[in-house]
């Protein structure tokens, strides 16, 4: 049988040192989901200078590419990106009624392959920027 | 313990778009870093590149349709955590607002730019 309570204000972060796996999965989801969305308008706004020119978009772009700053937050928005990916595919399962009772070994899983993504594409990312 | 869990709700229109957005961003996302980072490298990215593919009517509808899936599921995000933040009463329509405003200006944008690159709509 299912059970209904009023469990509150979801968002109680000041209890963050009694959270589980799952609770650490979702608090994970809504900051990598809140970067995204934040990133999608950043992302507009710069392909954007395709409207002045075609110039400005190209010098734009290879401008940008050249910081190496520019580099290592790409590899935060891969990182970010990969596991709003993968725990979200999580999310979708679950919701389907598959992998409850292992949901917080796929949420390891998902962290596990996140740094393994990420860590092997760091050379392609940085590919070029120090000179 | 719930036999079965699922956080549907029965009625909930928004519910299942996002998860049915999130199915069509999860292939559509690792494809667009896949083809920008490892295919091409992004620091090779020219405006001409860009153009080439987006007169592709496959490629350009696959790109408008990343667009407006890609902020409907980025900002019904934002407004399903807020409301879990107590967002209630005026607030709430306020935001609601706003958001709304947004995403289309968002989605406008990204159209123009689409357009541009693709030298108009490539039918």
């Amino acid at each position: 049988m299912s059970q209904s309570y009023d469990r509150g204000l979801i968002e109680d972060f000041g209890r963050w040192r009694e959270f589980s796996a799952g609770m650490w999965a979702w608090i994970f989801h809504k900051f990598t989901g809140w970067v995204l969305v934040g990133y999608l308008f950043t992302h507009i706004a710069v392909l954007s200078t395709a409207l002045q020119s075609p110039e400005a978009y190209t010098t734009t772009i290879q401008s940008l590419e050249s910081l190496l700053i520019v580099r290592l937050l790409e590899v935060g928005l891969l990182a970010v990106a990969v596991f709003h990916i993968l725990n979200g595919v999580r999310l979708l399962f679950i919701d389907l009624g598959i992998g409850l009772e292992a949901q917080d070994r796929s949420f390891y899983a998902s962290l596990i392959l996140t740094g393994a993504i990420v860590v092997a594409s760091v050379p392609t990312f940085l590919a070029g920027v120090f000179g | 313990m719930a036999e079965h869990y699922s956080s549907f709700q029965r009625g909930g229109v928004r519910w299942l778009i996002q998860r049915v957005t999130a199915a069509f961003l999860v292939v559509v996302l690792a494809f667009h870093f896949f083809l920008l980072h490892f295919v091409h490298h992004a620091d090779e990215v020219t405006f001409g590149m860009t153009s080439a593919r987006m007169q592709e009517l496959t490629y350009f509808s696959l790109m408008v349709l990343f667009l407006v899936t890609a902020t409907f599921h980025g900002v019904n995000g934002v407004y399903n955590a807020l409301i879990n933040q107590g967002l209630a009463g005026i607030q709430k329509r306020v935001v609601q607002g706003v958001l709304i405003i947004a995403s289309a200006l968002l989605i406008v944008q990204g159209l123009r730019t689409a357009v541009v690159w693709a030298g108009g709509i490539p039918i």
